[in-house]
């Protein structure tokens, strides 16, 4: 007789509810703008809703909001580049938004805007993996799922990641 | 370590706060319909059984494997959250249909699962099928408008969302034997015979079955002149003359059933 447990992944409002900061958190570091953020916030979930059947269980929930999160990212940010080359003085205006961004933030001291611009300096891979590392705390194995590599290549991005912060302080 | 210094909470609750009504308008579009599950048991077997506000939308026998992949096929159209007390019903009502105290068809039921319309159908039909009567393959398929589907029709039986309530086990094959089952030839004589149905040990029909005609509302025995003329694709079989005056028809005057 074959061996059947029902076991549902969490209703997908207390998913939400259980990492909406966080992910808030992760946007806004990755894009620097509050508006973006919240753009990406709301499709981030949105997609994770409609995506929700094919979450297998519990476990993979984390990594798997993140990797949704991270992979709008990579997506706006393409989508600048290209409309960037298009409209070439655009991409001053890029470089004000990162220049911009902490104030709005919190106008925390000035260490913690040096290193918020040194992060967003580092290639896309590396910063993600940082900051899910660091600041949403995920171990390297559920980064590994989020950035779709291996947990070993999580753990080398962030490694590679502190070292360039350290060289540049 | 998980917190940073730099971005206050307040400000990420903010902008959530001012997200919220966004997400909830884009979610109105997409938001797909709620449905409780549960494990139960029954005088079948284990049932992994799902209600939607529509009525019953799954039963699985949980003695046969695929139970995981009934569970993806529901969690594609509803939003599931396990519930007890629903189960706790479903359970009940089960019983109660194995008492005879009620018909399973009765029960509203959710066919969200069904994906095509020939299947929508079918399974529509065989709702009116009365308790203490069986349909042939074939006459369920030409009633559904196609009489050359009888395969068709057993594979839709096969893959019968909810059976019990979709009563499935109220198909029989054309030559008098009741056929196969989804659940288990056991299973199928046990429902059959818990709606009056005394299905033999040869698994034919019992000797009392009469044949019964959907239009003319005439009751004969199996051998009469006059059943063998009529249009076998609309008749039902019922398990006796009592069920079938039960269901409105009247004896015939040639070869005048009991």
């Amino acid at each position: 007789m074959p061996t059947f447990n029902l076991k549902l992944p969490p209703p997908f409002e207390d998913a939400v509810k259980s990492m909406e900061r966080e992910i808030m958190r992760f946007l806004m570091r990755s894009t620097g703008d509050r508006d973006d953020a919240m753009d990406l916030f709301q499709e981030t979930w949105l997609r994770a809703y409609r995506a929700y059947p094919t979450l297998q269980s519990e476990d993979g929930l984390r990594p798997w909001v993140f990797r949704i999160a991270s992979n709008l990212c990579r997506n706006r940010a393409r989508d600048r580049m290209r409309r960037g080359r298009v409209i070439s003085h655009e991409s001053a205006d890029c470089e004000s938004v990162e220049r911009r961004a902490p104030q709005h933030i919190n106008g925390g001291p000035e260490g913690a805007l040096h290193l918020k611009r040194s992060i967003a300096r580092l290639p896309g891979k590396q910063g993600q993996a940082l900051m899910m590392r660091k600041f949403a705390g995920l171990e390297y194995g559920e980064i590994g799922t989020a950035l779709n590599c291996s947990a070993d290549s999580a753990r080398a991005c962030v490694y590679q990641a502190l070292k360039k912060l350290r060289i540049e302080e | 370590m998980k917190d940073s210094p730099m971005i206050d909470d307040r400000v990420l609750d903010a902008m959530i706060m001012r997200t919220r009504p966004r997400i909830e308008r884009a979610m109105k579009v997409l938001r797909r319909p709620q449905a409780r599950v549960g494990v139960i048991p029954s005088p079948l077997g284990k049932l992994l059984v799902a209600e939607s506000d529509r009525g019953l939308a799954a039963i699985h026998f949980l003695f046969i494997s695929g139970g995981e992949r009934t569970l993806e096929l529901l969690r594609k159209k509803f939003d599931l959250i396990e519930n007890e007390p629903s189960a706790r019903r479903i359970e009940k009502e089960i019983d109660r249909v194995f008492e005879g105290g009620i018909d399973a068809t009765a029960r509203a039921v959710d066919l969200s699962l069904v994906e095509s319309d020939f299947q929508r159908r079918a399974y529509t039909f065989l709702r009116k099928v009365p308790a203490g009567a069986v349909i042939t393959y074939q006459g369920l398929a030409a009633t559904v408008g196609n009489p050359d589907a009888q395969r068709a029709i057993g594979t839709t039986m096969a893959t019968n969302p909810i059976p019990i309530f979709v009563p499935c086990h109220r198909v029989i094959k054309s030559n008098g034997t009741i056929g196969n089952y989804g659940g288990g030839v056991d299973n199928k004589i046990k429902l059959l015979r818990a709606e009056g149905f005394e299905v033999g040990r040869d698994l034919r029909l019992p000797t009392r079955a009469v044949m019964g005609h959907r239009h003319t509302k005439i009751f004969c025995r199996p051998d009469c002149s006059a059943a063998r003329r009529a249009d076998p694709d609309n008749a039902l079989i019922y398990a006796d003359s009592r069920h079938a005056r039960h269901e409105g028809l009247r004896a015939c005057k040639l070869c005048k059933p009991e």
